[in-house]
């Protein structure tokens, strides 16, 4: 709605400068992204979902103040009463298979079809927004909100672990021990390339949300896709197809925990990840440019 | 009748139909160049590359005397010894183990680092886990991230001379070497250089040893000799009748230059369990000792059969038996399928490369052939 409104007011600026001079199109793209990007993470729902997600962290740092460790439960946990940090890892390794790209496959299953949903898609393309600037912007704000949800993860997991169990010696897969100033930066790469990941999933739900006018439809559809690589990676027999699922990358995040930095899994995680982009950023681009918008 | 305004407005509609079919070329063409460029990229060793003839024994003799004063790399070891499926406790699925007895079976990443003669390094990549082997001159440790523990050893006196096999460390030049390596193994074995072949992006020789006995369960191994630097970069077993190997560990990446030397130093992160452990390099009375009760072993040993198809048949006391597979060893022992015959009764572990059977009278026999002629050999 509030994108419809940015490109009215755009459109107004334009009409009020001299005829014939096109405003800006770069201020005019940031303008509309920024606007996009504040829609996300404004929305009350969004917000609600955000919440959830920030829940985790603190759920496992409590659980484990109260019960302790106690063997086994997922990965990173039993090193959690050492270092603060640890909550963090062990929140994004808890959440990477559903949590976060749920939360991504909603935004980008609703950023076409919502619009439609709502009847503001008509609007939104009626004032000089072009369909492909429009796909540009919803994508971008797509990739910034994965990041978004990572980080807050993150931040999240490293405060609560902060507070409640301090930031000891943080040590790394391979036993070497590492600076506070260092364990951050590697937190910051790790969220970067598990975002990295989830805004290649954006992609394939920005596609799917050009082809329905049901959000929620857009938001299944996204998540089935989500599970089902994640399904098919489990099998086997099926292990010529794993190079190629998305999500087959995304547990490597723990090579960047590693003393070196194994790169080599790491380089075809975020190989894919673009591919996956670019190849369903170009389907949703050559769908929605045909696409009779009526609603 | 189509009035001309008709006839544009058809045309007007097939021009814009067929833009709507253009643009889906861009994402068709794109995924087209993803998955080529996946399958190019993990299909990289098609071409055979040029490189000098060598026999078996000037390859051998090349891998005999080469001197490498470091590597690091990246090894891939993939085991499919088709052996049934015990409970090891090792996660399913996508994540990968970290632990250096899930080697046996299915694929892992190994990074490998070496400097000189007496520092090496080990890691065993895991999904969010890493097990580590550091040698470093008089010191080892084995670190694992997922129990967070570290056993230290220490060496005291000479270094360990384990490396140099007895028999052959007589022997002065990689000339000579080789020549009696080829020796000890014609009987039985044929050996010849096959097609040549990439392996890590660098051309290689391949060594094929396979066992003139046919009755061996090992169909041929395959050596991946670099042609530069004549360091071994694959080695794979295949068992006979295979086409896959059951066994292959080889470089994906390799990189001649020395690593840094705190790449083989290890101070284990506060709150680790550290098991510390002494070895002394034995004296000359403890090593006449030791010959004495390898020789107690050996009487408690038969092996029936040579080469390839030889069978060892060992005594095992039944609390070794008892105790071995940490916890739970007599449950997997209790799955293995009983077998019996004129020879006794035992277990039979069967696989792909191997067979084992475990008597019920507390004998182990082991050998690279079927359970058959384990059973003969355990009859004589």
């Amino acid at each position: 709605m509030s994108a419809a409104e940015a490109g009215t007011a755009e459109a107004g600026t334009a009409e009020a400068g001299t005829v014939g001079r096109a405003p800006n199109p770069v201020v005019s793209w940031v303008r509309l992204f920024a606007s996009e990007c504040r829609l996300v993470l404004t929305r009350r729902r969004n917000i609600a979902g955000l919440a959830v997600l920030s829940a985790v962290p603190i759920l496992i740092a409590v659980a484990v103040k109260i019960w302790g460790v106690g063997g086994g439960g997922p990965s990173f946990v039993d090193s959690i009463t050492a270092n603060g940090l640890f909550v963090a890892l062990a929140a994004l390794a808890v959440e990477l298979p559903l949590f976060l790209p749920l939360a991504v496959s909603w935004i980008a299953g609703d950023s076409i079809a919502g619009e439609a949903n709502l009847g503001t898609l008509r609007y939104l393309l009626a004032v000089p927004v072009g369909r492909t600037r429009l796909l540009t912007v919803k994508y971008a704000s797509l990739v910034f909100f994965s990041l978004c949800a990572t980080l807050l993860v993150a931040v999240v997991g490293g405060l609560i672990g902060s507070i409640l169990f301090g930031t000891g010696s943080m040590f790394l897969l391979s036993g070497n021990t590492i600076s506070f100033g260092a364990t951050v930066l590697r937190l910051l790469l790790v969220c970067c390339y598990l975002a990295a990941g989830f805004a290649a999933l954006g992609a394939i739900g920005l596609f799917v949300s050009t082809l329905t006018e049901q959000p929620i439809g857009a938001t299944v559809a996204t998540v089935l896709i989500n599970v089902g690589m994640f399904v098919l990676d489990t099998i086997s027999q099926l292990d010529w197809l794993h190079p190629y699922l998305l999500t087959h990358w995304w547990m490597s995040f723990g090579d960047l925990l590693r003393s070196p930095i194994y790169t080599g899994d790491l380089n075809r995680g975020l190989l894919t990840a673009l591919a996956y982009a670019i190849v369903f950023w170009l389907a949703a681009w050559a769908r929605f440019r045909a696409k009779d918008v009526t609603s | 009748m189509a009035s001309p305004a008709d006839s544009q407005q058809t045309a007007n509609r097939n021009t814009r139909q067929r833009r709507r079919m253009l643009a889906w070329v861009a994402p068709l063409a794109a995924a087209a160049l993803a998955v080529g460029g996946g399958v190019l990229a993990s299909n990289n060793a098609s071409a055979e590359p040029p490189l000098p003839k060598k026999t078996a024994q000037q390859l051998l003799t090349a891998v005999a005397g080469a001197k490498v004063p470091g590597l690091s790399g990246t090894v891939t070891e993939t085991a499919n010894l088709g052996l049934p499926s015990l409970p090891t406790g090792s996660q399913g699925g996508p994540m990968s183990s970290s632990d250096f007895s899930d080697l046996v079976s299915g694929t892992h990443t190994l990074k490998v680092w070496t400097s000189g003669q007496d520092k090496s390094r080990v890691a065993l990549l895991g999904t969010y886990g890493e097990s580590d082997l550091i040698r470093n001159g008089k010191q080892a440790w084995l670190w694992s991230s997922k129990d967070k523990q570290a056993i230290h050893t220490r060496y005291v006196g000479s270094a360990p001379d384990s490396m140099q096999p007895g028999d052959l460390s007589q022997a002065q030049t990689p000339q000579q070497l080789a020549e009696q390596a080829l020796k000890a193994i014609d009987p039985t074995t044929t050996v010849s250089v096959s097609r040549n072949v990439t392996v890590a992006g660098r051309p290689a020789y391949e060594l094929v040893l396979a066992p003139k006995d046919d009755r061996s369960l090992v169909g041929q191994v395959m050596i991946a000799v670099d042609a530069k630097t004549s360091t071994p970069l694959q080695v794979a077993v295949t068992a006979d009748g295979q086409t896959k190997p059951a066994l292959s560990a080889g470089f994906t990446k390799i990189d001649f230059a020395v690593p840094d030397a705190s790449t083989f130093s290890f101070s284990p992160p506060k709150g680790t369990k550290v098991t510390q452990h002494t070895v002394t390099a034995p004296s000359k009375r403890d090593r006449a000792d030791a010959r004495k009760h390898a020789k107690d072993a050996a009487s408690k040993t038969t092996v029936v059969g040579k080469g390839w198809t030889s069978v060892v048949i060992a005594k095992a006391d039944q609390t070794a038996l008892g105790k071995s597979g940490k916890s739970g060893g007599n449950a997997q022992l209790q799955a293995l399928p009983r077998v019996s015959g004129s020879w006794g009764s035992g277990r039979l572990l069967s696989g792909a490369l191997f067979s084992a059977v475990i008597t019920d009278d507390g004998r182990i026999a082991v050998g690279a052939v079927r359970p058959q002629l384990l059973y003969d050999a355990l009859q004589k």
